[in-house]
């Protein structure tokens, strides 16, 4: 048993080993391909989805841009807030009901994944702000 | 200051660049001495670095406004820990704090083992330098830290709000210097690839760095859950983030590798592996760097606008390119001199554990990069959640668990069935009647199989200490708490890491408890209500407000009691900071109370001091924590130089075919 030949330990190791290595692979993939399913979001310019337009109806999206300065209205508290989001040439309006982060304020930079509603009104299912890990929000702002 | 800065900077560029040609061409041409020159040249780039930070803190401590760095993240009314912290609160602080950290680690290492390893160390140093030369050409002309001010401006902007906290002050350069770390082992591969001794040799060099490497990571990574718990305030510790994944991708790699480290050391196989392992660390750790500080990700447009990106992504290729290229050219010298003969053997379970290890980093770095690669290919970038994690890792881990509690139970080569039926009956039997019971009393599987899992892993731990201990009763005569201490110092590698499995096991309860068992509410209250969860009331006493030297802070007072007996008096925080008057920061209220933490967060209020709360108890989460503080005492325990007296070996486990065959160390 000790003094098997290196030849004969190599081809255990290619058979068994490889074999065992693909099952695995398979699954992985198999397990990625699965969750790919239930959790992927198209991710979209303000813009993209002003032109795609009713296409989005039910579809979800993610998609980032800045708070139109002003456009904030908060309702009693607990209740839904409405704001505008803009990338610069379109704006579309959100609604989201739900923990506002600590950064919200107008001209934050919002990441939002929800879907469109019929009405043109995005709603909110998340909402983040830009990353609280990049802390270099004074950088590049002129004003 | 800012010239001095500069200047100090370049000189030190200037020494890293003189230094690679020493180091090469003292080894290349045998001239020991112009490679300890070149050693030289490291320590005095590292002092140089050193100095550099210290210039800055100096700026950061008087309140220099006229330097940019400085003015933009600091103000007079910051309490000086703050001050401090915004030393590394931007770009050029985190790249300089990083290029430090390297270069101390790398001048200790070398410097202590330039007799040891003479032919590797002046190439090991070489390659530390040229990383080094990369980071300070970014300091010196792209990101510095000592660009000064057109107008010097009275008060300092002041420190993002997120980063005033106490674990602000050591999670991130406990993170930024693991991946620093990186540097040293994979300096020493690039020196063993490049001079082709593939032995033993530097594996004895590469052992304790890559743990050193493992152990500041993995403290950096538990801090920063920590962190997002206490601060962030969405009741929970990890969120699959692009952040939190590119700190964790190199702790998959180095786990794996300081696993396959001992096959190979034992087995002699697996060789191109760890040295991929090893590559591949450093390769993630540079990306956990540059995507951390880049914004890469998180705002996938905004690449272009950074300017450090190009750069970074030029390294970043550079490095792989070339680690690539060696492995290729090298590959004849690493041919594995043996292989598995059984699927229950040791070698077997360590090949499993980093196939997982390597599969469940696949995976993360997939869905990290997914929306760069959608946006490339598709024109659209797709993002995945935190489902996408959840459903694939989380099987993953649970056999990386599971296996945890059978694979020290493996001998090398080959296990007797009845042994292995012998060591593990006890363990599957308690996690059995374990599961049956979690599934009676909860009906959730997933997670009656996790702490299955976690128990089994948890009674491997026991057995194998047990045989160590009776072992030693029987032959030394010692007491129990004198032979756990005998073993954990005779053979600190292997009786530490099993003090490391035992805090993963109780980490892994605390995230099951918490994750499956979690309650939550979001109430409006008036002051005098009060609100019940999960057995608990919590009183709502209504608002208080404070004005702070740099904040003032709004509170939501909270009574937590149950049944009838008072737990806790809390308040729930929001601080409203000077120039960040729009991001009022969260500061949570929890309390434990037996297994349970009942987490309670201000969300907003009125003028007539109604507040709108959200609440959660989370079950075990204090685990999380114990399973930390026990997991850092186990590094801290393998880390520990052992005596230098050959380890006796201790009952080594359920074996079969004798001490034959291992090599004689």
């Amino acid at each position: 048993m000790l003094d098997q030949s290196p030849a004969k330990q190599r081809v255990w190791l290619n058979r068994k080993l490889l074999f065992a290595g693909v099952i695995l692979a398979v699954a992985v993939g198999f397990l990625i391909y699965n969750a790919m399913d239930g959790s992927a979001a198209f991710y979209m310019t303000v813009s993209e989805i002003e032109s795609e337009g009713t296409n989005l109806h039910g579809q979800k999206v993610r998609v980032g841009g800045d708070v139109v300065d002003g456009s904030i209205v908060r309702g009693d508290i607990g209740e839904e807030i409405r704001f505008d989001v803009t990338d610069g040439t379109s704006e579309i309006s959100m609604v989201y009901d739900g923990d506002v982060p600590d950064i919200f304020a107008d001209h934050a930079e919002v990441i939002a994944t929800g879907t469109m509603g019929p009405d043109g009104v995005f709603v909110a299912e998340e909402l983040l702000t830009k990353c609280p890990s990049r802390f270099e929000s004074d950088e590049g702002v002129s004003d | 200051m800012a010239q001095i800065g500069q200047g100090i900077l370049t000189l030190a560029l200037a020494m890293a660049i003189l230094g690679i040609g020493l180091s090469i061409v003292g080894e290349r041409r045998r001239i020991p001495e112009l490679a300890n020159s070149g050693l030289r040249a490291l320590i005095g780039v590292t002092v140089l670095l050193i100095l550099a930070a210290a210039v800055l803190m100096l700026s950061f401590v008087n309140h220099d406004f006229s330097l940019a760095y400085v003015s933009g993240r600091s103000s007079t009314d910051m309490p000086l820990q703050y001050v401090i912290t915004a030393f590394y609160g931007g770009q050029a602080g985190s790249l300089l704090l990083w290029s430090m950290v390297a270069g101390i680690l790398a001048s200790i290492a070398f410097y202590r083992n330039r007799a040891r390893f003479p032919r590797l160390v002046p190439y090991a140093t070489a390659t530390t330098l040229a990383v080094l030369s990369f980071l300070i050409f970014m300091l010196v002309v792209v990101a510095t830290p000592f660009a000064v001010n057109h107008i010097t401006p009275a008060e300092g902007r002041g420190l993002n709000p997120l980063l005033r906290d106490p674990g602000m002050m050591i999670h991130p350069p406990m993170l930024l210097s693991g991946f620093a770390s990186f540097t040293v082992p994979f300096s020493i591969v690039v020196a063993a690839l490049i001079t082709g001794r593939m032995g033993s040799e530097w594996l004895k060099f590469i052992r304790n760095w890559a743990l050193i490497s493992w152990g500041i990571l993995s403290a950096g990574i538990f801090l920063g859950g920590w962190w997002a718990y206490h601060v962030l305030g969405w009741g929970g510790y990890w969120a699959w983030d692009p952040v939190e994944n590119v700190s964790v991708l190199p702790w998959f790699t180095v786990t794996a590798f300081i696993h396959s480290i001992i096959v190979q050391e034992r087995r002699g196989m697996l060789r191109v592996w760890n040295v991929g392992l090893i590559l591949a660390s450093f390769v993630l750790s540079i990306m956990g760097t540059f995507i951390v500080r880049s914004g890469l990700i998180s705002s996938v447009h905004a690449f272009a606008l950074s300017d450090i990106g190009p750069y970074f992504l030029g390294f970043f290729v550079t490095t792989m390119v070339i680690s690539i290229g060696l492995i290729i050219y090298r590959l004849p010298l690493m041919r594995a001199t043996g292989g598995v003969e059984s699927a229950a053997s040791r070698e077997a379970g360590f090949l499993l554990n980093n196939l997982l290890f390597v599969a469940i980093a696949f995976a993360t770095l997939w869905g990290t990069l997914y929306p760069l690669v959608t946006e490339a290919v598709r024109g659209t970038a797709i993002t995945v959640g935190i489902p996408f994690y959840n459903q694939v890792n989380g099987p993953m881990l649970l056999a990386l668990l599971f296996l945890m509690g059978i694979g020290p139970l493996f001998a090398w080569r080959t296990t007797a069935r009845d042994a292995l039926i012998r060591a593990t009956g006890i363990p599957l039997g308690v996690s059995i009647i374990a599961i049956v019971v979690i599934l009676f009393l909860f009906g959730q599987p997933m997670a009656a199989l996790g702490i299955g899992a976690a128990i089994f892993a948890a009674g491997a731990v026991v057995v194998e200490y047990y045989r160590g201990v009776r072992l030693r009763q029987k032959n030394a005569g010692d007491s129990v708490p004198v032979a756990i201490f005998r073993l954990a110092r005779r053979d600190p590698r292997r009786y530490g890491g099993y003090i490391v499995h035992l805090g993963v096991a109780l980490i892994a309860v605390g995230i099951i408890g918490s994750w499956f068992f979690q309650s939550e509410r979001q109430v409006i209250v008036a002051p005098g209500e009060t609100v019940d969860l999960a057995g608990y009331s919590i009183t709502y006493d209504g608002l208080s407000t404070k004005q702070n030297a740099d904040n003032s802070e709004v509170t939501a007072n909270v009574t937590i009691s149950e049944d009838g007996n008072e737990e806790a008096r809390l308040g729930a925080k929001r601080f409203f900071y000077r120039g960040f008057e729009d991001q009022p920061t969260t500061r949570v209220a929890v309390t434990t109370v037996g297994f349970d933490d009942v987490y309670v967060m201000l969300l907003e209020w009125t003028d007539d001091q109604r507040a709108n709360l959200r609440i959660f108890v989370n079950p075990l989460v204090t685990w999380i924590w114990a399973g930390g503080a026990l997991y850092l005492f186990g590094m801290i325990v393998l880390a520990w130089p052992a005596p230098a007296v050959q380890p006796v070996r201790a009952a080594a486990p359920a074996k079969q075919g004798g001490m034959l065959g291992e090599p004689a160390s």
